[in-house]
């Protein structure tokens, strides 16, 4: 268990934070350094991630303690934001407008004149693999796409700190491993990453720091192997959306870790034992596109609100 | 590294906003409401077209220009400016917030007030838009009735869109405070328009200074027709202030409701519904 904030060296230090809202508490007297380079904040949905990533990046004001984010107070600080990427977690856009032209107009807001503005959003399409689609309408985007343009306008201004909000969730297997493979790239280029999800593996494949958080307290803090084990006694349920369902199911089937399986509309949903080797599966299939096209992946919070339970009991 | 400059933040808010609100629904329905005035218009010009006796109230003949300047201040700003205030007005930043792109704009290097600012000027350069063609349309068809002439009237017309403009200016910096600061913006705009105002406005005292309305009438130079009930009606609006007053208390209107809404935007946390 954690919490020292330690101001000399974090990218995002919070000193007894606590955010209400109304009656509810979104983070509980919350202490903690963020070191460089990539942090996973993991947690079920409604631990109260969202709230710690809403007051780092100045959207939301604590209502007790204090955060500061690169050394400074973030809220009412605008000239932060120079230094500071966020890439929400809802999927909201202004969809009448090409991806060029929204991550234009958002790096416009940098105060950067027109063509360095369009250059920088090129570059940062490019980053994110949308070069091909730069032109064409945000609301015909597919869920990737959508994900991808976002990460796009929270790294076009080359900020210092990236903040990602469940950036893979929705993502098909293809889109998922470039996602990481990129969040890995750019904390090689020295940029720190704060990454959420509720879905331990995919923290576990951009890094092993993390930070473990459930009603609104940051339950622990480090490395990731310590909470593996417990993870690892409970089965993972991941959800299919795919052209041949079917098709899945039997090469699932075939898998000493598929633990069970069902069907629901046009998804199959697979309980594994396994999560590694199922993910590396799964995106071996999607590449090689025997069976067809794989449309979305996600994760219900399930496996993770069972650990946590234990995690508190214990 | 410092941010932008306000003026130049508040510019690229216009920029982004500006397709966005003209292409938008309400922009739909509200340009459906507008074309209101032009078929009334239309009608007009048929029955005058058809009855050589013209439009006439009371039993005598109304000049096309007075009838014009009547549907400027009975149907455009009484009414439909008032209407386009509330919609947009409120709705500011309560769209952004709503289709949660607000999360974009504010984590921008740029003052939050800036956002407001930036969309307001979107907000009237998009009324404008509307209200333009349809006030063309009434003024072209309209003045010719009755023996007007469209040259001689056409210098007031430039009138009326500069009080037009300061109508949409007023109206939506008053309902963007509104949106800012109150949970139900929309009915306390309506009540403030369509309630507060026009009782106020046929009560003698000082309680009409607090309406927009009230300075909106010193800018209206029609002459309106007479020895009717319209013109009765007219006699107890026209207890105005001086064109000057009237104009300085619109800037302060519009500067200081724009200011509080700033300060509003700045001091609020935007919860998304998750």
């Amino acid at each position: 268990m954690t919490n020292a904030a330690d101001p000399g060296t974090g990218i995002v230090v919070a000193d007894h934070l606590s955010k209400w809202y109304g009656q509810v508490i979104g983070l509980n007297d919350v202490s903690v350094s963020v070191p460089p380079g990539i942090t996973g904040l993991l947690g079920p949905n409604g631990a109260g991630k969202s709230t710690f990533m809403k007051v780092i990046t100045g959207q939301l004001k604590p209502s007790k303690g204090t955060i500061t984010v690169l050394g400074e107070p973030i809220w009412n600080n605008p000239s932060l934001y120079f230094r500071i990427g966020f890439c929400p977690e809802q999927d909201a856009f202004y969809d009448r407008m090409t991806g060029l032209e929204w991550v234009t107009a958002l790096v416009r807001l940098n105060g950067l004149s027109d063509g360095d503005a369009t250059e920088m959003a090129h570059r940062a399409l490019e980053a994110v693999e949308l070069t091909d689609a730069a032109n064409k309408k945000i609301g015909a985007y597919s869920k990737g796409m959508r994900q991808r343009v976002k990460m796009a306008q929270a790294l076009a201004h080359d900020p210092h700190l990236l903040i990602l909000d469940e950036p893979l969730s929705g993502m098909d297997p293809i889109a998922r491993r470039k996602t990481i493979r990129m969040v890995k790239d750019w904390a090689r280029a020295g940029k720190s990453i704060i990454v959420s999800s509720h879905i331990l593996h995919e923290i576990e494949s951009m890094t092993s720091n993390i930070l473990l958080i459930n009603q609104g307290r940051i339950l622990a803090e480090g490395n990731v192997h310590q909470i593996r084990d417990l993870i690892d006694e409970h089965p993972h349920t991941v959800y299919i959306r795919a052209e041949q369902t079917r098709g899945l199911a039997r090469a699932f089937l075939a898998q000493d870790d598929v633990l069970s399986l069902r069907f629901e509309d046009e998804a199959v949903v697979v309980q594994t034992g396994r999560p590694d080797a199922f993910y590396a599966r799964l995106t071996d299939l999607a590449a090689s596109g025997e069976l067809g096209a794989i449309h979305e992946v996600t994760s219900p919070d399930d496996n993770l609100q069972a650990v946590f339970k234990y995690l508190v009991k214990s | 590294m410092k941010p932008p400059p306000l003026v130049q933040s508040s510019v690229r808010i216009f920029d982004l906003s500006l397709g966005q609100m003209l292409w938008s629904r309400r922009s739909v329905f509200l340009g459906v409401l507008l074309g209101g005035p032009v078929l009334l218009a239309l009608a007009l010009r048929i029955v005058s077209t058809l009855y050589e006796a013209g439009f006439r109230i009371n039993g005598v003949r109304a000049a096309g220009a007075s009838i014009f300047g009547m549907m400027i201040w009975l149907l455009y700003l009484r009414f439909i400016v008032p209407i386009l205030g509330v919609f947009y007005g409120t709705a500011l930043i309560a769209d952004e917030v709503d289709d949660k792109t607000i999360t974009y704009l504010f984590t921008r290097p740029i003052p939050r007030r800036a956002v407001l600012f930036g969309k307001f000027l979107a907000y009237l350069a998009c009324t404008v838009l509307l209200v333009l063609p349809s006030v063309m349309l009434v003024f072209f068809l309209v003045v010719p009735t009755g023996g007007g002439s469209i040259g001689a009237a056409f210098p007031s017309l430039v009138g009326d869109f500069g009080m037009l403009i300061a109508g949409l200016a007023a109206y939506g910096a008053v309902f963007a405070f509104v949106g800012t600061r109150v949970k139900r913006p929309l009915i306390v705009g309506l009540v403030f328009s369509f309630g507060w105002e026009p009782t106020v406005l046929l009560l003698p005292g000082y309680l009409k200074r607090l309406t927009v309305a009230y300075y909106l009438q010193a800018l209206v130079k029609h002459e309106m027709p007479q020895d009717s009930a319209v013109s009765v009606l007219m006699q107890v609006f026209r207890e105005v202030p001086s064109v000057a007053a009237s104009l300085v208390c619109l800037a302060a209107i519009v500067a200081g409701t724009l200011w509080l809404s700033g300060r509003a935007v700045e001091n609020r946390e935007y919860v998304l519904e998750q």
